[in-house]
């Protein structure tokens, strides 16, 4: 499509911001540094106070490194659904994909003492939380992909997808009335979100999994263009649907799965970004937005992570519960304005 | 060839015994009652359903045989269905039509901008061409869907009940551009409807549908085997063959 | 001869650090090493040896239930003049001793530290609200003790920031991000699977596992005897009692009747102070699940009932379900909990300082099953229900 080029400013002033949040986030935190002493650390400078160098360090870069994976990987895999399933309102959490992730990780942490003797369970301990959420979240997007081949009301597969989003849960649920209170604990907190605390393996198997979740979205770029349309205009154009709904689904899995696997169940981010980027860059073009869906994303996640530190207390927020104050008055809005809704 | 649904429980034949061959250059339409399978047949000719039983052959070549991407640049269509986003422009959605030619990025080579800008010119979208298609009225989404059609350079184009939303004046206007594209062009052009005054007055030949007797052939030819005259229950309506039009009986 | 001597100290330390470290299995230990092992008589979850002056190896065995490994933990003395050449992949942490500056993360921890007398050294606890102990309140309420959030989710920077020695965790499982965090920043962390123990002197025992970081390991004996020998004697004194009354614990929680298991650590105080309690055939460690007729079937008529939950009050029993009022211990205000023994800030004494108390806790349950037994006893944990 035409004018690219006038896309170029817009970019450059969002990078600049993503860049000023990224600084912003590594500010503040419960510990206070002065900038001086946070800015020197980031450019490999050495600080007197050896504590603030660890932090720096081992912790709030890592945590920024995650937010901005975290937030892009939701975003662009809420973008994906929104387009395959031609509906506004689809997103990880609507359609149940989260939920089924926190399943996975639900049997993991809560199931484990009626899995204690599966040694696969034991051994890898970063990989299997995520593998185990990933998996959940893949079964459940299969399971909606599936009746959504069937159904052609896409309203009626909104509710299907919060129905398989509440089976989910209900099972969830069950299993958290037989567990230990600390394991349930345990499980709580994994559900608050939090994109604190990844180690270096973790961070580089996330980033893994978003950057072929980004790579197979460039490969499927004309296709999620062409399925503006519907899909039998799709088809029509030449469309390869099935390989195409394939491609898709994989990289939704991949990303919405790695990123509840290491993060938590993270809510609005998927849903609200694409369509605050539709409404900024006022275009339905892929090529366009599923850049920037990542770097809004990426944005908005590193603010919200910023809140939910809460600076200078030692209490942090739940990651979620800022995410949603943040997404849902923009879904609200969304459907209040729905006849100007740019989709 | 037989075209209908097919279920899981069984398959529903909607009409048996079709059987017709379709040249260049013509204007061809589909015609019968409501309900008697028509769009069915056009969906199945553009590849947008399976078929029952027969063959579609494309240049002699069996549809299932031909590659997407093939019968791409081959057949294009315009259905009845709403299409999702109405937020593209007038231009990025004819310029879809394009999409079988381009790269893996769908990059618009020179070619592909000339051709998307003739078929604006031919259904007289330029005022419009930056327009977001929600902004546009039902006639004039459906030139643009037209537009899009003719874009993607197809030997054949199929449309589907094209002129239903619109006033007589627009439905001969669409009518008379599409026999004007089918004649200039060398294209296949093959509509559905239920509008048969229109389609006498303007197609080279016509596809009556009638359950199992289906008729094809020259407007004047199927006005002498007397094809019409069965269409309509007599009591109702009927058929002059000289003025080639339906009257009420009161 | 000074630096020979020292040398020899040295390359000796280093010898036997080196192959006791290698070491991992307990049984395969040469001759030397096992006279240093440190008896531990009740403990199950640890053990400590000494192979060599200024070494010290701490392995626990059970930090959480069905824990797959043990965690083996390097004190090194500071007293030391050459730093042992230690394989770090040896171990699961090193820890240079005595420390001055710990973390600790659970409120039993609190009375170790106390009675060695090193609560001083206390600098960061998660959750400071539930810590009962005055003295510990008063440092708290100074600014002494850093709050650090929620154990599950605990405050990385703040932690980091404070620039811990040792941090003493408690995790369910191997699963906690924030600890991983701390150790990616040096910080040593060691595991105290105190609460795995499933005996009263077993759990108090646990005085000897926080010893050697402050070297203060014969006080943690001379503490650990007294109140063993507080225990026993107190043991034996229950054996004279005439009668042994049927003893009922737990309440409701929605449907189920929650109670401590046969072989719990809470059911062998009844035992030990001894009387019947009605389910100390079952073979639970933990909590029992049943259902309001088996414990009325079986409980209606015990003479007392021990620890109903988290209940304060006859009212408030009576309030919750209609069906406690038919047991006789409710009717003849038998009813006994620690529910109302507090701090200031609402934390349970009992949970804090009853696992290192053991002797206090059987005194109590002596001197309400046989008051003639301990005529001069004040009632510490244990209080009559409002």
């Amino acid at each position: 499509m035409q004018r690219s080029n006038t896309y170029l400013l817009p970019f450059l002033l969002l990078s600049l911001v993503l860049l000023f949040c990224l600084v912003l986030n590594l500010s503040f935190g419960s510990v206070a540094i002065p900038f001086s002493d946070t800015f020197t650390s980031i450019l490999g400078g050495e600080i007197e106070n050896e504590s603030w160098h660890y932090i720096i360090w081992n912790y709030r870069i890592p945590k920024a490194l995650t937010a901005v994976l975290v937030g892009s990987g939701l975003s662009l895999s809420g973008l994906l659904m929104q387009t395959l399933f031609r509906n506004p309102l689809a997103g990880p959490f609507v359609l149940g994909i989260s939920s089924g992730a926190s399943l996975g990780a639900a049997l993991l942490i809560m199931g484990s003492t009626l899995f204690s003797h599966w040694l696969i369970f034991e051994v890898i301990n970063d990989v299997s939380l995520a593998i185990a959420s990933s998996i959940g979240s893949f079964l459940v997007l299969l399971a909606v992909i599936t009746v959504a081949s069937r159904i052609k009301d896409t309203m009626a597969l909104l509710i299907i997808g919060l129905m398989f989003g509440s089976i989910t849960a209900a099972l969830v649920s069950v299993l958290s009335y037989f567990t230990d209170a600390d394991k349930l604990q345990q499980y709580i907190f994994w559900a608050f979100g939090s994109v604190g605390n990844l180690s270096g393996t973790q961070l580089a198997l996330l980033a893994v999994f978003i950057l072929i979740g980004i790579i197979l979205s460039i490969i499927s770029l004309k296709s999620l263009n062409a399925l503006l349309l519907g899909e039998n205009y799709a088809r029509s154009l030449g469309v390869h649907l099935k390989k195409t709904r394939f491609i898709i689904i994989i990289a939704t899995g991949l990303l919405a799965g790695a990123v509840t696997a290491f993060a938590g169940p993270i809510a609005f981010i998927g849903l609200a970004v694409p369509h605050l980027t539709r409404q900024i860059f006022n275009t339905t073009d892929h090529k366009i937005l599923v850049p920037a869906v990542l770097v809004y994303g990426a944005i908005l996640l590193l603010l919200c992570d910023l809140i939910a530190q809460l600076p200078s207390s030692s209490y942090v927020l739940p990651l979620n519960a800022i995410t949603s104050v943040v997404g849902a008055p923009v879904v609200i809005w969304l459907l209040v304005r729905k006849k100007k809704m740019i989709f | 060839m037989s075209v209908g649904y097919t279920s899981r429980r069984k398959n529903t034949a909607v009409a048996n015994d079709i059987s017709f061959g379709l040249t260049k250059g013509e204007l061809v339409a589909i015609v019968g009652i409501n309900g008697i399978g028509k769009s069915t047949l056009l969906r199945t000719l553009g590849g947008v359903q399976p078929k029952l039983s027969g063959s579609v052959l494309i240049k002699n070549k069996p549809i299932e045989t031909l590659k997407s991407e093939a019968l791409a640049t081959m057949v294009s269509v315009v259905l009845t269905e709403p299409i999702a986003s109405k937020n593209l422009t007038v231009f990025q959605l004819v310029s879809l039509g394009r999409h079988p030619y381009t790269n893996w990025i769908g990059t618009l080579s020179a070619d592909d901008q000339s051709k998307i800008l003739k078929a604006i010119k031919i259904l007289e979208l330029e005022p419009l061409q930056n327009m977001k298609c929600y902004e546009l009225s039902d006639g004039q989404l459906q030139k643009v869907m037209i537009a899009k059609a003719l874009a993607q350079d197809t030997e054949i184009i199929l449309l589907d009940e094209p002129t239903t939303h619109l006033d007589l004046y627009h439905k001969v206007h669409i009518l008379k551009l599409l026999q004007r594209i089918a004649h200039d062009t060398k294209k296949v052009v093959l509509y559905t409807t239920h509008e048969i005054d229109l389609a006498i007055q303007l197609c080279d030949k016509i596809f009556i549908m009638n359950g199992d007797t289906n008729n094809f052939g020259a407007p004047c030819e199927l006005i002498e085997c007397k094809s019409f005259e069965d269409l309509f229950p007599k009591d109702t309506i009927t058929f002059n063959p000289e003025t080639g039009s339906f009257k009420i009986n009161k | 001869m000074d630096s020979i001597a020292i040398k020899y100290i040295a390359l000796l330390s280093l010898l036997l650090a080196f192959v006791s470290c290698k070491e991992k299995n307990q049984n395969s230990l040469p001759e030397t090493l096992k006279n240093g092992l440190v008896t531990i008589n009740y403990a199950k979850g640890f053990s400590i040896e000494k192979p060599a002056t200024g070494i010290t190896i701490i392995r626990v065995f059970s930090p959480w239930p069905e824990a797959e490994e043990a965690f083996t933990y390097c004190l090194v003395s500071k007293k030391l003049k050459t730093s042992p050449d230690l394989n770090s992949n040896d171990f699961d942490a090193i820890i240079n001793v005595p420390v001055e500056r710990i973390i600790t993360t659970s409120t039993t921890h609190i009375p170790a530290l106390e009675s060695l007398g090193v609560i001083d050294k206390l600098i960061g606890f998660p959750e400071t609200r539930y810590i009962s102990s005055e003295v510990t309140r008063k440092k708290i309420d100074k600014g002494k003790i850093t709050d650090l959030g929620n154990n599950e989710s605990i405050n990385t920077e703040m932690a980091i920031n404070l620039n811990p020695d040792l941090i003493i965790g408690f995790s369910i499982n191997n699963q906690n991000r924030a600890y991983e965090t701390l150790q990616r920043s040096n910080i040593p962390i060691v595991y105290n699977g105190d609460w795995t123990e499933e005996t009263p002197l077993g759990k108090a025992e646990w005085i000897k596992f926080f010893a050697p970081f402050f070297g203060l390991e014969e006080k943690a004996e001379k503490i650990f005897k007294n109140i063993e020998s507080n225990y026993l004697n107190a043991k034996d004194l229950a054996q004279k009692a005439t009668e042994k009354p049927t003893v009922l614990s737990g309440a409701l929680y929605k449907d189920v009747w929650y109670l401590p298991g046969g072989n719990s650590w809470a059911a062998s105080f009844i035992n030990d102070a001894n009387a019947n309690y009605l389910w100390s055939d079952t073979k639970a460690a933990g909590s029992l699940s049943l259902s309001l007729e088996s414990v009325l079937s079986k409980g209606i008529d015990a003479s007392f009932w021990i620890s109903p939950s988290q209940f304060t009050s006859y009212n408030e029993l009576n309030e919750a379900s209609r069906h406690y009022s038919q047991f006789k211990a409710y009717n003849e205000k038998k009813i006994y909990t620690f529910a109302n023994t507090k701090g200031a800030t609402g934390g349970l004494l009992y949970y804090e300082l009853g696992p290192a108390r053991p002797d206090l806790i059987l005194k109590d349950l002596i001197y309400i099953f046989h008051p003639d037994l301990l005529p001069d006893h004040k009632l510490f944990f244990f209080k009559p229900l409002l």
